[in-house]
């Protein structure tokens, strides 16, 4: 069984996907629900709702960071693209977005 | 099929949630088509751009070249045509970073060092993506809870990065179990890193082996193909350690992956049978073997305490 999560974006319609980790699933069972971001194919991040068993219950577009004046550069690795500009327009959410953040900038990945 | 079946039945059983996601048993050998796919890719791209198998011109065709002599069988290697069927999400994360920083780069690893195709900054940014990665934390979060390393008491967690002391208290918090964690990090920079977590978050960090108290267990995860010597790194922790938890990936079915950490600063490729042996070299007796491949999973006990 693979634990995806389906999400048709808000904002443009296109079906993305969300990978499930274990630790989400239980963080659901035991709260009712879970909070994910993730980002559509065509790089808008989306807040989702998740219930226990891996179902997206709502998908809201996420807000862009008023203070974020920063982008995505070319020398950014493509598999790592669609993540860091949801980082760039959210803002990182858990101290390991955090620290990517951080060294995303020092690779140039991100100028802001 | 069997043989997988058998070679990994503990981690299947006690990684069920992370067994699952990844597609269990046909997962595993899933996972050992596109390492060998991808493996004979990089391959076929440092040959493209003048590389030779019979004299590799630096370190990363050394490598390269020698892991595709072990999972293909010869270099240059046979045709390998892409798995028809489709990686499971967690899977494809991990394979699209494989593509992005081994396949796509090969050509020029194979002509340059590799600080000059991928400098310091780049490397310690991708070292963050790989190891805070969806596939590599549900990897982790799913092996302490199913070792059961969360309840061991206090816990020395052995080369931690920046990562693994974050998926362990969260193993911590869904088992419920009131852990003491300490890490510690030899690479200095990293140790920067992880000293602001470990004020943040609670547990101890330490910077190299010098200033370590006792704990009554450690865990080296993916630890000793980044050791210039592997032995010592074993050697040190039953110094400190009466248990130990081994994960570390191996060449049997994941060869592709030591490309990928050597990018970023590993040193070396094992074998599951080697990290059994330094372990025992090193005074360590074996309690109980989870996986052997693609990551080799076993808990050793200090010798001594047996007699």
């Amino acid at each position: 069984m693979s634990l995806v999560a389906r999400f048709r974006c808000p904002v443009c319609g296109a079906t993305g996907e969300l990978a499930l980790g274990p630790e989400m699933l239980e963080e659901a069972r035991r709260a009712g629900a879970a909070r994910a971001v993730a980002a559509c194919p065509r790089g808008h991040t989306v807040v989702l709702t998740l219930d226990a068993y891996g179902a997206v219950r709502s998908a809201v577009p996420a807000l862009a960071a008023e203070s974020s004046r920063c982008e995505v550069t070319d020398r950014a690795p493509s598999f790592l693209r669609g993540k860091l500009q949801a980082l760039v327009e959210k803002g990182a959410a858990t101290e390991e977005d955090a620290l990517l953040l951080e060294k995303a900038k020092e690779a140039r990945w991100i100028v802001c | 099929m069997l043989k997988t079946l058998i070679d990994n039945w503990g981690m299947l059983r006690v990684m069920s949630h992370f067994m699952k996601s990844i597609g269990g048993v046909k997962g595993l050998k899933l996972f050992s088509q596109y390492d060998r796919y991808y493996t004979a890719e990089a391959v076929k791209a440092a040959l493209a751009c003048g590389a030779s198998c019979e004299r590799p011109g630096n370190d990363f065709q050394r490598l390269l070249f020698d892991i595709a002599k072990r999972r293909l069988g010869r270099c240059p290697p046979p045709e390998v045509e892409r798995p028809r069927e489709p990686m499971p999400a967690l899977m494809r994360e991990y394979f699209e970073m494989v593509e992005d920083v081994v396949v796509f780069r090969a050509c020029e690893l194979a002509s340059k060092p590799v600080r000059d195709v991928i400098p310091e900054e780049e490397a310690r940014a991708l070292y963050q993506a790989l190891v805070s990665a969806d596939f590599y934390k549900a990897f982790r979060v799913s092996l302490y809870l199913g070792t059961g390393a969360v309840r061991w008491g206090r816990v020395l967690l052995i080369g931690a990065g920046t990562q693994e002391p974050l998926d362990f208290l969260k193993a911590c918090e869904l088992a419920g179990a009131k852990c003491e964690v300490a890490a510690m990090e030899v690479d200095e920079v990293v140790y920067r890193d992880l000293a602001r977590l470990a004020e943040r978050r609670g547990f101890k960090a330490y910077l190299g082996w010098d200033s370590l108290e006792g704990f009554d267990g450690a865990v080296a995860q993916n630890v000793l193909h980044w050791a210039f010597d592997p032995l010592d790194v074993l050697v040190r922790a039953r110094r400190h350690a009466s248990r130990l938890l081994v994960s570390q990936g191996v060449i049997e079915d994941s060869g592709i992956g030591f490309v990928l950490t050597y990018e970023l600063g590993a040193v070396r490729l094992l074998s599951w049978r080697e990290v059994e042996a330094l372990a025992k070299q090193a005074g360590w007796m074996l309690e109980r073997r989870y996986a052997k491949y693609p990551d080799y999973i076993a808990v050793y006990t200090r010798r001594e305490q047996r007699r």
